[in-house]
């Protein structure tokens, strides 16, 4: 740990880092669902299997795996925000703004653990389901 | 009235100053132009209230008609529009309303502000949701009302298929009401970042004003999608577009698509103020914190954000590609884990507090058995293969009245008496609450348990009688019996209000020992809400000596504020002192604006395009007026840096 | 990055908990979460258009109307999204309190945004020849997308006018005028924002 205080582009990338500790597999899964559905639903209605010449089912797994790994990314972030800040805590600090950061953390980490399921058992119907079977 | 004397930390100077610059006259233009938080969210719960009846007293006329099979009290026609306004003005005109009434009252005085950040859009709200409410209400009378069901599915909604005004008061009224809606959610939203007293960091923020916040993050995103929903209706019907059209290369399914992308976040954009005001009735009578704050906050989040991704689980009987089908059966059964995370919550807090049992306590213990039950039929959806078997049966009407008096009605309820003495100043009849709480909780499950059977036997929901062949009669008699006694226990309600403002005795201003800020003054609040804004320690600051302490011996300065009509602003996350800003007076341009909204609105519904013309003229000038940068100086004495 | 950046600092608990975003005030998040939901209503529309679009079958637009021509859209957006930079001049202007800055600016914009609805009105008087809103339900998209949108420009238009106004009318420039520029810079940018997606929708994709 550094003793020194950080200076203003480290605050901007920490707090930016927090924040996709926080919300990164909601963006992720966000963009999965749409992404995922779309092109399933859109080139099955189409009457098609490729999508920009890929197999439908390659394209839609990519839209799986993509997205998961960003959310373990952020999950990742999340964790290691809650361990230093809880330590930060321990050591006797009482700004607030540690307490703040450390329940957004707790927060992230545990829906970031909820986002990766969904996008996981989406995978798993990927690998199941043929795409365009009604 | 509250008491007078001198708070401690106050001098009787500032007192006097606070009161000159936030008290508004008590005449008759008081009362059209006022901009006070509380004001307008005692009228959003009286005006929600009314629409509540009346949406009420068009369900006990079908419930009387379904009594018995093969009945004449309505028509067809007649049942339509009854079910079709019963279920709309639920939804739309009193369930959301009501909670943001709540919301109003409640959210400035629990974080500690004066106000809401924009005290005249707030007002502007309320004139735009009690006029589309009138809008909509007012087709009963003349046979006009929208009769497609409360989701107005494409292609019945279509002019081909439904003539006359019916859709288009649906179509029009709801998109009027939307304005009113995203006003008060963005409101919410500035308010909770920016208003909130100093050092009420984010863990610190009450449980009922995070389920606020994500309600209206939720509105925001999600009514788009219905507003443009229903302006393509409205087009198609009335100027001859195509997207509901297929022969015209349209498609019905757009219109399910977008009303379920709004419709479910719907769901939750109904029950979660509910869930927060559970959060923040529990604390008083189990005389404990809820267990796993950050849990609760985690399970709000997580539920606003996942709740956009089921909406197709809606239309799992509309053949689409299986594949895509499970992508939101993921999601539809992950929800369950945080809405079941609240629940335990609730739950360990019950066992490891000492409980106090009051009436707003039966309440939220009615809200838990009748919400649990409805989330049991809800998961029972996310299998596809059950899903079809019972799509449009009255298994459906159980579940979602399970879910919605549950989660939303019985906590309101629990939510009047818990603060009818903060609102009102005036403690109510323990005895006449209990009755209506035994009445309202037998009347509800009489009513809507047997649905589940007589859905499950066959019978389709929206028919407006039924043969007596497949024997449904007797269970339906027994829900028509039981949605009386339902009634009755909403009147006793309504009995216990009107004898607590009348005959009540006074309330102190915290009579529950309850932790939140909004105890922390008087009952009913004054115009300025707190005569020392306090600074915050920890997540419960009434049950924290050092916020007392911060209103008494160590009121500061910066804190009183008594110099103008001013509320303080700080930062978003932490809550460090930014700068005190200055608040609007009372104004009567919400209400004119409201009202060229309300004659657009009309003239476009009955075809006077010149009219409309004419108030869209009117919108543009009072916003321009509105908006004309006259800068602070009518707010004298406040130097904003 | 200097000594006390590095991924040790920006990842300690201190940087971590930084108070980001901070500072903002009330106009400029009703101002964000306003545009927020507007977005999501433009979302809505051209996702509407694509599901259309893709239901439909192969070929797009339907019938007889054919591939719409790029030459005029082109040109109106040359003449819209370089709009947005005497916005970003005007508002600095009216940061440093130079209210020829901000009267230069402001007027800059109006121009530029005249024109493109001028642009706009000439592109309708000549497709409403070939087809209308109610012809089919391509028509029908076509002119409730870009209808919709160049309502939003008019909008702006008249908030730009409004600040326009007040700025040739003398006074100050206070704190609460500054906010409103603001304000109606980050609409304008945003109009400007939601064109390049029309523009790829509307325009473009037909051609993809």
């Amino acid at each position: 740990m550094t003793t020194t205080p950080p200076g203003p582009r480290a605050r901007l990338t920490g707090g930016v880092l927090l924040w996709y500790g926080v919300l990164g597999g909601a963006v992720a899964w966000a963009v999965h669902v749409v992404a995922a559905w779309g092109l399933d639903e859109l080139a099955c209605a189409a009457g098609s299997d490729r999508v920009l010449a890929m197999p439908l089912g390659r394209v839609v797994g990519l839209a799986v795996i993509v997205p998961a790994l960003v959310t373990a990314g952020s999950l990742a972030v999340a964790a290691l925000a809650w361990r230093r800040t809880a330590r930060a805590q321990a050591t006797g600090t009482q700004d607030r703004a540690y307490g703040r950061s450390r329940m957004l953390a707790v927060v992230g980490v545990w829906v970031n653990l909820l986002f990766l399921t969904i996008i996981v058992l989406g995978g798993v119907a990927v690998l199941v389901l043929p795409p365009c079977q009604l | 009235m509250a008491t007078t004397s001198t708070p401690p930390g106050v001098s009787r100077v500032d007192l006097a100053r606070l009161t000159e610059h936030w008290a508004e006259s008590p005449s008759l233009r008081g009362w059209f132009s006022t901009v006070d938080h509380k004001r307008i969210g005692r009228r959003y719960l009286v005006t929600a209230g009314v629409f509540f009846v009346l949406a009420g007293l068009s369900a006990l006329a079908m419930r009387t008609q379904l009594a018995r099979p093969e009945a004449g009290l309505l028509s067809p026609e007649e049942y339509n529009q009854l079910f079709t306004m019963h279920g709309t003005a639920m939804i739309f005109l009193f369930a959301t309303p009501m909670l943001f009434g709540f919301g109003n009252y409640l959210v400035p005085l629990m974080i500690g502000a004066r106000d809401m950040a924009f005290p005249r859009l707030n007002a502007f709200g309320y004139w735009v949701f009690l006029f589309a409410g009138l809008f909509m209400w007012a087709s009963l009378p003349f046979g006009a009302a929208p009769n497609n069901g409360w989701f107005a599915y494409a292609p019945l909604s279509s002019e081909q298929h439904n003539p006359g005004l019916h859709m288009d008061v649906y179509a029009l009224g709801l998109l009027f009401l939307g304005i009113s809606t995203t006003a008060a959610s963005i409101n919410f939203i500035v308010t909770a970042l920016k208003l909130r007293a100093p050092g009420m960091s984010l863990n610190r923020v009450p449980l009922f004003v995070w389920a606020i916040v994500a309600t209206a993050f939720m509105v925001i995103f999600a009514l788009p999608a219905l507003n443009l929903d229903n302006a393509m209706l409205f087009l198609d019907r009335r100027f001859d577009t195509h997207f509901f059209d297929p022969s015209a290369g349209g498609n019905v399914l757009l219109w399910q698509h977008l009303f379920w992308i709004f419709g479910h976040p719907d769901v939750y954009i109904i029950v979660m103020p509910g869930l927060g005001i559970v959060s923040a009735v529990l604390p008083a009578f189990t005389r404990r914190g809820v267990v796993g704050y950050p849990l609760i906050v985690l399970s709000i989040v997580a539920i606003a954000i996942i709740s956009f991704g089921v909406w197709v689980h809606h239309m799992f009987a509309t053949g689409l590609p299986q594949l895509s089908y499970s992508f939101f059966s993921a999601a539809s059964t992950i929800i369950t884990i945080p809405s079941g995370l609240q629940i335990f919550a609730w739950l360990a807090t019950m066992l490891l507090g000492r409980l106090v049992i009051r009436v707003p306590l039966l309440f939220v213990v009615g809200f838990i058995v009748t919400f649990v039950l409805g989330g049991v039929t809800g998961t029972m959806f996310a299998l596809t293969a059950f899903d079809q078997q019972v799509t449009d049966t009255y298994f459906v009407v159980a579940h979602f009245h399970y879910v919605l008096i549950g989660g939303a009605v019985f906590p309101m309820l629990a939510g009047i008496y818990y603060w009818l003495p903060k609102i009102t100043g005036r403690m109510y009849h323990e005895g006449l609450g209990r009755w209506a709480f035994w009445l309202v909780f037998a009347g509800m499950h009489v009513t809507f348990f047997p649905m589940h059977l007589y859905g499950l036997f066959g019978m389709p929901r929206r028919v407006y009688t039924y043969a007596s062949e497949p024997g449904w009669g007797g269970w339906n008699l027994v829900s028509t019996i039981g949605s009386y006694v339902l009634a009755l226990g909403l009147l006793l309600v309504l009995v216990g209000v009107v004898h607590a403002v009348r005959r009540g005795r006074p309330a102190p201003p915290d009579p529950w020992g309850a932790d939140t800020l909004e105890w922390a003054t008087t009952s009913p609040p004054e115009p300025y809400n707190f005569p020392v804004l306090p600074r915050v320690h920890s997540l419960h600051p009434v049950w924290d000596e050092r916020t007392a302490e911060s209103t008494g011996e160590g009121a500061t300065a910066d804190r009183i504020l008594s110099e103008g009509r001013v509320t303080l602003l700080t930062s978003e996350l932490d809550a460090r002192v930014e700068r005190p800003v200055p608040m609007p007076e009372s104004t009567l341009k919400p209400l004119v604006l409201a009202a060229a909204l309300l004659v657009l609105f009309a003239a476009l519904l009955v075809a006077w395009y010149p009219v409309a013309a004419v108030a869209a003229v009117v919108v543009a000038a009072t916003i321009a007026v509105w908006l004309w940068p006259a800068g602070p100086s009518r707010t004298s004495g406040v130097a904003t840096p | 990055m200097t000594d006390r950046g590095g991924i040790m600092a920006a990842t300690g608990a201190e940087a971590l908990s930084t108070e980001l975003p901070a500072g903002r005030s009330t106009g400029w998040w009703g101002m964000v979460m306003f545009v927020a939901t507007e977005a999501t209503l433009f979302a809505c529309l051209l996702g509407s258009y694509f599901y259309l679009r893709f239901q439909y079958g192969p070929q797009w637009p339907p019938g007889a109307i054919g591939t719409p021509e790029l030459l005029k859209p082109l040109i109106m957006t040359a003449v819209l999204l370089p709009s947005s930079l005497p916005m970003v001049w005007a508002e600095h202007g009216s940061r440093h309190g130079r209210r020829w800055q901000l009267r230069c600016g402001l007027g800059a914009t109006m121009v530029l945004g005249l024109t493109f609805l001028t642009l706009q009105a000439i592109e309708y008087a000549e497709k409403l020849r070939h087809f209308t809103l109610t012809t089919d339900v391509y028509g029908s998209l076509f002119y409730l997308i870009t209808g919709f949108h160049g309502l939003h420009v008019l909008v702006g238009l008249t908030m730009i006018g409004w600040l326009l106004a007040a700025a040739l009318s003398g006074g100050t420039i206070d704190a609460h005028r500054r906010e409103r520029v603001r304000n109606t810079a980050i609409y304008w940018h945003f109009v400007d924002a939601v064109w390049v997606a029309i523009l790829f929708t509307i325009y473009l994709s037909p051609r993809l």
